[in-house]
């Protein structure tokens, strides 16, 4: 498991790299056509100039944006399919967001998991059922009428679930007596909950028209945690595997569709920055 | 984008680094053992020394190692010349039966006493690395017998409860006068 998530959680940082490069770069040749465009008439001819303008008028009159306003709903495959290969763990996720502005999404995941952990001295499972709740903020400067995002969110995460104790082992540093078996139980610990708030990266690409292909990690807090008796929270649906601190992590990769509600007509950015250098000549 | 990238950087290096909690650490508090502490019988306040005092648990046929670094086959290694002793009890019984033998090494000062434990155990969690520990009672009634096998005398002139909830090796159990 801890391999898995550091291999998903560099992956992921290796893709966001790439598209970090993606959107950097038609910043920059846009800030070269603007110097272009500001110090060329100045300095040599009009004519050079001209064109120039001309072309930022065309661009501003084909780039209005209709941006689509909806409900995305989508599953979680990480979890379905883990269910698949795992089987000590079963567990799904549907995750939705709701555009609010521009920018800003409304975002909710909720969820169920099973899953059977073995430590060397410890065998235990928890199940249970769990609802995140918070926003999402795309950074991610489309072009055009592209719909992509990346994002950075909050969510309040909460849980309801159940654990047993499976088997446990004595620790004993002084086995005069000899090592003993593990003792197998069936205690079962109902009734707990945690809650955590968590930080969300997370990226969608639009693969066919209002499919979305997306991925996401989180990095966890927890904020309350009711315990067993005599035992711990070991996993808590949600919130994923407990550490001596309070900090937890999640992975997730959804496969969404969006359902277009209305749609609301915007400048495109481009427009209002090319109109600037018009106005000082 | 610069800062997603080094928050990222640091969220991954920050999970890796609060990963090592799967190891039981020898500093935690686990299963403890009865701990005896020998006490001169002629100045009761003072801590005596017992000689070559070697114990062996009941239908044990190797004594209770005191001296870790000697070698196995080094009958010193069983013995202790301390003022204290530390016992570990059965954790999956409620009985335990040892012989205390006294200058184990000589052939005649030798003398041999037994005391049967009676107590009740409590399996405790600890944590995920060390799973559970057990902690001890010893009885109400009858805590313990102190018998004498061999007729020869008791060596322990006087053995008192001094505290019958065994939970940690940092106090003392069992007062011995000799």
């Amino acid at each position: 498991m801890k391999h898995t998530l550091k291999f998903i959680s560099s992956l992921s940082l290796l893709f966001s790299m790439f598209l970090g490069y993606a959107q950097d770069v038609p910043e920059i040749s846009k800030n070269l056509k603007d110097t272009v465009a500001t110090k060329k008439p100045k300095t040599e001819t009009v004519k050079t100039a001209k064109p120039e303008i001309q072309e930022a008028q065309a661009l501003k009159d084909s780039v209005v944006k209709t941006d689509r306003y909806g409900l995305r709903v989508g599953v979680d495959l990480y979890k379905l399919t883990r269910g698949l290969y795992d089987k000590d763990y079963k567990g799904v996720e549907f995750v939705g967001d709701w555009r609010l502005t521009k920018k800003y999404f409304l975002a909710a995941e909720l969820g169920y998991e099973d899953k059977t952990t073995e430590d060397d001295r410890l065998t235990s499972s928890a199940n249970g059922t769990y609802i995140k709740a918070g926003f999402d903020y795309n950074f991610y400067q489309n072009w055009l009428d592209m719909e992509n995002l990346i994002t950075i969110g909050m969510r309040g995460g909460f849980s309801s679930f159940a654990q047993e104790l499976h088997s446990y082992k004595i620790y004993n540093p002084n086995p005069y007596w000899g090592e003993l078996p593990p003792i197998a139980t069936d205690n079962k610990y109902s009734g707990l909950t945690a809650t955590w708030i968590e930080v969300a990266l997370g990226l969608k690409a639009q693969v066919v028209k209002n499919v979305f292909v997306g991925f996401g990690v989180q990095l966890k807090l927890l904020t309350s945690n009711k315990e067993p008796n005599n035992f711990e929270n070991l996993y808590i649906p949600g919130f994923n595997r407990t550490y001596d601190g309070s900090f937890g992590i999640g992975f997730n990769y959804t496969v969404s569709y969006f359902i277009p509600i209305y749609k609301k007509k915007t400048m495109a950015s481009e427009t209002v920055k090319k109109e600037e250098p018009k106005k000082k000549k | 984008m610069k800062k997603l990238i080094s928050l990222l950087l640091l969220f991954t290096f920050g999970l890796s680094s609060c990963e090592k909690d799967d190891i039981c650490d020898a500093n935690t508090p686990t299963t403890p053992r009865l701990v005896m502490t020998f006490y001169d019988i002629s100045s009761p306040t003072k801590t005596k020394n017992v000689t070559n005092l070697k114990v062996i648990g009941d239908g044990m046929e190797e004594g209770i190692v005191f001296n870790e670094s000697l070698a196995e086959d080094d009958s010193l290694r069983y013995v202790t010349s301390g003022s204290t002793v530390s016992i570990p009890l059965k954790v999956n019984d409620t009985t335990a039966t040892f012989k205390f033998i006294y200058s184990s090494l000589s052939t005649t000062a030798i003398n041999t006493d037994v005391i049967k434990f009676n107590y009740n155990t409590q399996n405790v969690y600890v944590s995920r690395a060390c799973g559970f520990k057990t902690i001890f009672q010893l009885k109400n009634i009858l805590p313990f017998v102190h018998t004498d096998p061999d007729g020869d005398t008791f060596w322990m002139t006087e053995v008192d409860l001094e505290n019958p909830n065994i939970e940690s090796e940092n106090e003392t159990h069992i007062k011995v006068y000799f």
